[in-house]
């Protein structure tokens, strides 16, 4: 399917059939991200974690969204009404949509854009407006700090984090997904990860402070902001904040497999017979598994390291990886 | 004449165009009306993506995203930012002025007209347009072969302005 072939009134179904497909996929991921999650950082605290609601727990998560569904919708009386009931779209809208040019295997794609990764941070970026709409509509002086301070978060390590992925276009030469992933087949040796691994640790780092998530969860810091820029949001519209958080995710997770990790490759050559769409899962799954894993072991950081980290290490250390990049593609050119 | 119309509206592309150029113009009126900042700035916001959905028409996706990356992502984000940091009280509404508008009108019809019969008049020539896949890979040869001057002067110009404001901001904190 081709994002730009022209728009018939079947190939809208077609869009749209998929779409609600791939909706399903990520809610039923997102249900389950969240019981594993709180599983995972029980066990790491020596608990138990959630066991109560349906067979070891497994129904917990849809037990709170039905919570949340059923829960009275408050909207305080001087928020900015408008603003208030926009805000959790604007926020969750743009998180959805970055998954169109996520390539699972060469032939499971939405939208085979030739800019698909420049899509990717473009459209990110607009989930911010929806977040520091939020605080602001919410007219109360914690949620208002809250946004502001995931604003300045997002907007400064968004720098490093496109800058860190530079070198994987250098190494690949396109902007589109595919190409990137066609490109790192053949073994873990050629995975971008090894020849640019001050890039993955810079978009890593970068990443889970663009998701909010400990150890950067500094907009939600409940010891200081009471909950951050929702704090006067309650049932489906703190849902869709939530859900929006859990949906990047997602898209960080697939995305960081996709640059870095071989895509849906096979580590070894000659375990090519497993299909392609397990190793794009497992690959996937680890990810995840790895943000929880920090969640769960990591102190949330000073809100002025926050800033200093992001600008005085993360992005001069991006930038240098691109100059090195570029004179050993340059070194490699010149020499053959 | 309605054969034109119906053809034109059969195809999916020309709706899309209706919806993003409507969305442009919607967005445009709303940010002059509108009574709040912030408001205003939404519907600027508005403006801009609907903007980057007409590039994604014309094929051209690196200036459309770049157009949302910029535009609908940084400088709006910047202007929430200036406005949030200072108070807005709700102005004064505007007195009516009757004659104003109605002049207001008589020269928007004028206009209109003018327009019209121009566009009328006007012939477009059909050029052969024919598009490129690696388009994005032909702009960045573009840019840093024929255009390089003109390139690294701008960013020697942003750099200048970049220093220039951190040392306006220095001297107001001391």
């Amino acid at each position: 399917m081709n994002l730009l072939q022209d728009l018939t009134f079947s190939s809208f179904m077609w869009f749209l059939s998929g779409a609600v497909v791939l909706l399903a996929v990520v809610l039923g991921f997102v249900t389950y991200a969240i019981y594993f999650e709180r599983k995972v950082i029980g066990w790491i605290q020596l608990r138990k974690g959630p066991n109560r609601v349906g067979p070891l727990g497994l129904f917990q998560t849809v037990a709170d969204v039905l919570k949340l569904l059923l829960k009275e919708d408050t909207i305080p009386r001087n928020a900015d009404r408008f603003l208030f009931i926009l805000a959790p779209v604007i926020a969750f809208v743009p998180a959805f949509v970055v998954l169109a040019t996520i390539p699972y295997t060469s032939l499971l794609q939405f939208a085979d854009l030739n800019v698909g990764l420049l899509y990717y941070f473009a459209l990110s970026s607009i989930s911010t407006i929806g977040i520091l709409l939020g605080g602001w509509a919410s007219n109360n002086k914690y949620s208002l700090l809250g946004g502001m301070r995931s604003a300045a978060q997002m907007i400064s390590y968004e720098v490093p984090l496109v800058m860190s992925v530079v070198g994987v276009v250098l190494l690949s030469g396109s902007l589109s997904l595919n190409t990137i992933v066609e490109g790192q087949a053949g073994g873990f040796w050629q995975w971008n990860i090894l020849p640019q691994f001050v890039g993955f640790i810079i978009f890593i780092i970068a990443a889970v402070s663009e998701l909010n998530r400990t150890p950067f969860d500094l907009p939600e810091a409940e010891s200081e902001l009471v909950a951050g820029y929702h704090v006067e949001y309650s049932g489906f519209r703190f849902a869709f904040f939530m859900l929006a958080e859990y949906v990047y995710v997602y898209a960080i997770a697939a995305l960081t497999t996709v640059l870095f990790l071989g895509g849906w490759h096979s580590p070894l050559p000659f375990l090519d017979f497993i299909p392609a769409i397990v190793w794009f899962i497992l690959k996937f799954l680890s990810i995840v598994f790895f943000l929880f894993w920090i969640r769960a072991t990591l102190p949330r950081i000073r809100v002025d390291h926050l800033m200093s980290l992001g600008w005085k290490v993360l992005l001069p250390l991006a930038l240098v990886n691109i100059f090195v990049t570029t004179i050993v593609i340059e070194l490699i050119k010149y020499f053959k | 004449m309605l054969e034109n119309f119906k053809d034109f509206l059969l195809n999916g592309e020309n709706l899309l165009f209706i919806f993003f150029s409507m969305l442009v113009i919607i967005g445009a009126v709303f940010l002059i009306n509108l009574q709040k900042v912030v408001h205003m700035v939404i519907a600027l916001a508005t403006t801009f993506i609907s903007l980057a959905g007409l590039y994604v028409l014309l094929e051209a996706e690196f200036l459309a995203f770049v157009q949302v990356l910029i535009y609908a992502g940084a400088m709006t984000i910047l202007m929430i930012f200036g406005i949030m940091m200072t108070k807005h009280d709700r102005q004064n509404e505007e007195p009516k002025r009757p004659l104003h508008n109605g002049l207001l009108l008589l020269g928007s019809i004028g206009f209109f007209f003018i327009i019209y019969l121009a566009i009328q008049e006007a012939a477009f020539p059909i050029q052969e347009f024919t598009s490129v896949e690696e388009n994005t890979e032909l702009i960045g040869i573009d840019l840093f072969t024929w255009h390089v001057i003109p390139f690294e002067l701008v960013s020697v110009l942003l750099t200048v302005a970049f220093i220039g404001a951190i040392i306006v901001a220095k001297r107001e904190e001391d």
